[in-house]
């Protein structure tokens, strides 16, 4: 398993799809170019979601991981 | 201090009794409630004809903006509630809403006199007149794009947020969504007020009946109920096109369809473009007098392709004012001319 340093973090363990990509567009919207967010899931549908979120709006999704129960993935804030 | 506790200070401070207020007159125009207001067969909202955009058609406007809260969903509002509360859905849950504005704007108004707390989520290309308006009444707003949901709900985005906001397990029961596209209560508000008041006041007349695509409680709820009563009046869905910039009406092919409608009692579907739409608001505006949204554009638009000899009277829905959407009609005015 490969491990990112990151500069947030953003819960959304127990909400449902697309909640967490809701929330995470919001946490993006408050990170600079280059940062990196990690946002922690709990449902599955979250591993086709968050690949098509971060092409729609232009971040490197750098991991998703699948770890069974839960969901982690990191992105970066790309420069506008 | 909230919104009840303004509401009590006055009437607290003088001490009344409930022997000395006056109470509703209806006769005389004078409620003791604004919820009184909201149409219904007894205080139906007004129509009135068309008299220029539509020539050789006799064809009326119901005007839904005369409720207390602005639009037709008032009557969707106080429906979606009522029966919620007889279920015991609302025991000391919050609301959760998908709303392109005008649900979410009555449901806020109505959820506020109850003390009851409301999100509202809501496509970010609404005008912002209504996302003021809803943060006026205390609600919580959460604007998202369309595609927010690009695997499953690909022009839904509102909806699956609303329906997750509800059902997530982090919340644990905390929210109860009314879900106006699936809510059989919906349709039954417009098959018991709105297409009553429509048959009394055309004194059953009306041969032709116009509203868009929506939530479609109110074509399906009208239609049902016209259809009852002749089964020879003509039902006529307005629709706009993809991507079209229509607060309120959905296209079919790019929304999914909602579960409460009921494709029997439409008779005929009118394509209509933004343009089109936009140019009759502002025929309707400076022709006659009347101050509508675009969605009002859409259906007087279908209203004056009809043939003028077949369609016998005509009514359509005029779902709510133009005063919300100001922002949006800028862009028609500059073109004649810069805004000061």
């Amino acid at each position: 398993m490969i491990d990112f340093t990151w500069d947030a973090e953003l819960d959304c363990k127990g909400l449902l799809c697309p909640l967490p990509v809701y929330r995470t567009s919001q946490a993006i919207a408050r990170l600079g170019a280059g940062q990196v967010l990690r946002v922690e899931c709990t449902d599955p549908g979250s591993l086709a979601d968050f690949p098509a979120f971060a092409r729609q709006r232009g971040l490197a999704l750098l991991a998703a991981q699948d770890q069974g129960d839960r969901q982690v993935f990191y992105l970066r804030k790309e420069a506008a | 201090m909230g919104v009840a506790a303004i509401a009590a200070g006055p009437e607290a401070a003088r001490g009344s009794r409930d022997a000395d207020r006056l109470g509703t007159d209806a006769r005389r125009r004078r409620y003791a409630d604004v919820r009184e207001l909201i149409a219904s067969p007894r205080n139906p909202t007004p129509l009135v004809r068309l008299n220029r955009v539509a020539a050789g058609v006799d064809a009326y406007l119901k005007l839904e903006w005369m409720n207390p809260f602005g639009s037709i969903k008032d009557r969707t509002a106080r429906y979606l509630l009522e029966g919620m509360r007889q279920r015991g859905e609302l025991d000391g849950r919050e609301l959760v809403e998908a709303s392109s504005g005008n649900t979410g704007i009555a449901l806020a108004a109505l959820a506020a006199l109850d003390g009851i707390p409301l999100t509202v989520t809501i496509p970010s290309g609404v005008p912002q007149e209504k996302l003021v308006l809803l943060r006026m009444l205390g609600a919580t707003v959460m604007a998202t794009p369309d595609d927010l949901c690009p695997v499953d709900n690909p022009r839904d985005g509102a909806i699956a947020l609303a329906r997750a906001v509800a059902d997530s397990p982090a919340h644990r029961g905390r929210y109860a969504m009314p879900n106006q596209y699936a809510n059989p209560d919906n349709v039954r508000a417009h098959y018991e007020t709105t297409g009553p008041e429509i048959w009394e006041q055309t004194e059953g007349r009306v041969r032709t009946f116009v509203a868009g695509y929506g939530t479609c409680g109110t074509i399906t709820g009208v239609g049902r109920f016209l259809k009852e009563r002749d089964r020879g009046i003509r039902v006529v869905a307005v629709e706009p096109q993809p991507g079209h910039r229509l607060p309120g009406l959905k296209n079919l092919q790019e929304a999914k369809a909602p579960g409460i409608l009921d494709r029997s009692v439409i008779d005929d579907v009118v394509r209509v473009d933004d343009g089109p739409a936009y140019a009759m608001a502002l025929r309707l505006f400076r022709e006659e007098g009347l101050i509508v949204g675009p969605s009002t554009g859409a259906i007087a638009h279908a209203i004056a392709g009809l043939e003028s000899g077949a369609a016998g009277v005509v009514v359509g829905i005029s779902p709510d004012s133009g005063l919300k959407y100001a922002s949006f009609y800028a862009s028609l005015v500059e073109q004649e001319g810069a805004l000061p």
